[in-house]
C-alpha cells in the first residue's frame, strides 16, 4: 500500500473552503515565526512616512520600558516590593561593573561556550535533516525514526548530560553531544513537515513526467522544506545555546555555565548575572546570524517578497 | 485477517520493531563493552537493560513518588506559566501598545538560555518548591504567549469581516473565532513548553532539593558504579515523565482542536 499523493489530495480539495483555509495557515506556519511576525508587517503595508512614524513607536515603547524596568531595578524598587537583598538580586550598576571586572576570562568563556553551541547546533541538524530525508522516503520504516526522535526530545537535558559526560568525557565532545540530542528533534520533525507539505499539484506534474523519487526530492521536496528548515535552525540557536549551558553546569572546567553555576556557590551574584548577560548576547547574535542567512536562502520565498 | 491487515499498515508495527532492534543493540553493544572491549565503567556507560528494567521494577515505589513529585511541581508552574501567557497574548492582541511594548522583550527573553537562570532562581529564592514552580512556569510562560498570539492574530480575514457584518460584540469574537483559532496556536506552545517545565524542575532538583527525581538521580550518580543501575532507572524515569508530559499535551489537544489537518484520517498530504 503505497501513500499516493493524488489520493491525499482529495479530502482536502473537495471539502472546500474551510479545510482550506486550515491548510493555508498551517502552510502559512513557518513564515509566522515570531520574530517577523509584526515588527515588519506594518511597515510593508503602510506609505513610508507612516511606517517611519510606526517604526518610532514601535522601537521607543519598548526601548522606554526597557530604560524604566532597568531604573526601578537599580534604584531597589524591585527589592521594596519583594522584599530582596542586594546580595540576592544584584544590581545592574553591580552587574555591569562584575563584567568589566572579569571582561578577558568572560569573553574567552562565552567563545567555548558558543563553539560548543555551534558545533552541536550543526550535527544534530544534519542528523534531524537526513532522518526526515528518510522518513519522507521510506514514510513506513522511517516514520518510526521521527517518533523516536521526538521521544528522544522530550528527554529531559539534565537526565541526557551525565550520560553523554560518561561516553565523551569532560571534554567539549560531551556537550556538543548533548546539544545535538536536543537539537536533532526540532530539525527532523521540522524538515519533515515541509518535505510534506509540498502543493499536490506539483507533485501530480512531477508524476506525469515520470520523475522518479530522487528528482521529486531534488526538485521539489528539499525547495520547499527550506522555509521550515530555517525555522528548526531558528529554534535550534537558542535551544543549543541552552543545552550547553545547562551541560556545562554539571562537568565542565570552562565555558559560561560553569562559571554561572560556580560563581552563585561562592555567592559572587553579580558575576553570576554577568555570564547570564553574556550568554543572552551570544544567543541573540547567534541568532541573527541564522536568520540572516536565511533571507539569503530563501529570497525567492513569498514570504521575502516586499 | 482484516484486523491483521490494519495492524501492518498502522504505524505500530515498525515503531514496535524500532524500540525492539534499539534494545538489541543496546544489549549487543553493552555485553561488548563488557565482555569483549573491556571499557571501564562499561556498565555505567551502557548498562544491561534487563539490568536497569529490574532495577526498575524492584524501586518502582520509590521512584514513582519522586517521579510524582518532580511531575505535580512542574505542573502547577506549567499551569500558572500558561494561564499567565495566555492572558498576555489576549492583552497583546486587544492592544497594540501593550503588544509593542511586550512583543519585543518576549521575544528577547526566547533567546536568552531560560533554564541558565535556574541556579539564579534558586540562589534568590532559596526554597526549592517555590523555585521549582517559578523556573516551570517561567518556562511556560513565553512559547504560550507565542503561539497563542500568532492563533488569535491567524483568523481568516473574511470571517472577521462576516463578523462584523453581523455586528458581533468584541466578546463574540474573541469567544466564537479568535479562541477557536488560537487553539492550535496553543497548543504548540503547551507542546513546546511541557517537557520543558519536567527538565527546569528537574534541574532545581541537581541544585540541591529534598525531593524529586532528580535528587536521587544525583545522589546515585555519586554512589559511582555500585548504584548504576539505579541511576539509569532515574534517568530513564526523567525521560519517562518528558515523554507523559508531551503526550499529554497532545491528548488535550486532539480533544480539545480535533479539526486540524494533522489529526485527518489521511494525514497532511504525504
Amino acid at each position: 500500500m503505497k501513500s499516493s499523493p493524488v489520493l491525499d489530495a482529495g479530502p482536502a480539495a473537495s471539502a472546500g473552503k474551510g479545510a482550506d483555509s486550515i491548510q493555508f495557515s498551517s502552510a502559512e506556519h513557518p513564515q509566522h515565526s515570531p520574530n517577523n511576525v509584526n515588527l515588519t508587517e506594518p511597515l510593508q503595508q503602510n506609505n513610508p512616512r507612516r511606517s517611519m512614524k510606526l517604526l518610532n513607536r514601535g522601537v521607543f515603547l519598548p526601548l522606554l520600558a526597557g530604560v524604566a524596568f532597568l531604573l526601578l531595578w537599580e534604584y531597589q524598587v524591585f527589592h521594596k516590593i519583594f522584599d530582596l537583598k542586594k546580595y540576592q538580586l544584584p544590581l545592574p550598576s553591580a552587574i555591569a561593573e562584575a563584567m568589566r571586572d572579569n571582561f578577558s576570562l568572560l569573553i574567552s568563556y562565552t567563545g567555548y561556550t558558543l563553539a560548543e553551541a555551534v558545533l552541536g547546533m550543526l550535527i544534530g541538524s544534519a542528523c534531524g535533516f537526513l532522518i526526515a530525508l528518510a522518513a519522507t522516503a521510506w514514510p513506513r520504516w522511517g516514520g518510526g525514526s521521527l517518533t523516536m526522535v521526538a521521544a528522544l526530545n522530550a528527554v529531559p537535558i539534565v537526565a541526557l548530560a551525565p550520560i553523554m559526560n560518561l561516553w565523551f568525557g569532560d571534554g567539549i565532545g560531551s556537550r556538543a553531544a548533548i546539544v545535538t540530542a536536543t537539537t536533532m528533534a526540532a530539525m527532523a520533525i521540522n524538515a519533515y513537515k515541509g518535505m510534506a507539505a509540498v502543493d499536490p499539484l506539483a507533485l501530480d506534474l512531477m508524476h506525469s513526467y515520470a520523475a522518479g523519487k530522487p528528482a521529486v526530492f531534488r526538485y521539489l521536496r528539499i525547495r520547499s522544506s527550506l522555509p521550515y528548515v530555517f525555522t528548526a535552525l531558528k529554534i535550534n540557536a537558542t535551544a543549543s545555546m541552552i543545552g550547553a549551558i545547562v551541560g556545562e553546569f554539571f562537568f565542565s572546567s570552562r565555558g559560561l555555565g560553569y562559571l554561572l553555576s560556580n560563581s552563585i556557590k561562592v555567592a559572587k551574584m553579580p558575576l553570576g548575572w554577568s555570564c547570564i548577560v553574556l550568554a543572552a548576547i551570544a544567543g541573540v547574535v547567534f541568532y541573527l546570524v541564522v536568520e540572516r542567512l536565511e533571507k539569503v536562502f530563501i529570497r525567492w520565498h513569498p514570504s521575502r517578497r516586499s | 485477517m482484516k484486523q491483521n491487515n490494519a495492524f501492518m499498515r498502522g504505524r505500530l508495527l515498525p515503531l514496535l520493531v524500532w524500540i525492539f532492534g534499539l534494545l538489541v543493540i543496546w544489549e549487543t553493544v553493552s555485553w561488548w563493552l563488557l565482555n569483549v572491549a573491556r571499557t571501564p565503567l562499561a556498565q555505567s556507560k551502557l548498562p544491561y537493560v534487563h539490568e536497569v528494567a529490574s532495577t526498575l521494577w524492584k524501586y518502582s515505589g520509590t521512584l514513582l513518588k519522586e517521579g510524582g513529585a518532580t511531575f505535580g511541581n512542574a505542573g502547577v508552574g506549567f499551569l500558572i506559566g500558561a494561564l499567565a501567557g495566555v492572558l498576555l497574548a489576549v492583552l497583546m492582541s486587544l492592544s497594540r501598545t501593550i503588544e509593542q511594548l511586550a512583543f519585543p522583550y518576549a521575544i528577547a527573553s526566547q533567546m536568552i538560555p531560560v533554564l541558565g537562570l535556574a541556579p539564579i532562581i534558586y540562589g534568590i529564592v532559596r526554597d526549592e518548591q517555590v523555585s521549582r514552580i517559578i523556573i516551570s512556569g517561567y518556562i511556560t510562560f513565553f512559547p504560550v504567549a507565542l503561539n497563542m498570539l500568532r492563533g488569535l492574530r491567524s483568523v481568516d480575514p473574511s470571517a472577521l469581516e462576516l463578523m462584523h457584518s453581523y455586528a458581533a460584540k468584541p466578546w463574540a469574537v474573541y469567544w466564537k473565532l479568535r479562541f477557536p483559532a488560537a487553539l492550535p496556536g496553543l497548543f504548540s506552545g503547551l507542546k513546546i513548553a511541557a517537557p520543558l517545565a519536567v527538565t527546569g524542575a528537574i534541574l532545581v532538583e541537581l541544585m540541591g532539593a529534598q525531593h524529586g527525581i532528580g535528587v536521587i538521580m544525583l545522589r546515585n550518580l555519586y554512589y559511582g558504579p555500585s548504584h548504576t543501575y539505579m541511576f539509569w532507572s532515574t534517568v530513564l524515569v526523567g525521560a519517562l515523565l518528558g515523554m507523559a508530559s508531551y503526550w499529554l499535551m497532545s491528548l488535550a489537544e486532539r480533544l480539545a482542536a480535533p479539526w486540524q489537518p494533522e489529526f485527518r484520517p489521511k494525514g497532511g498530504g504525504q
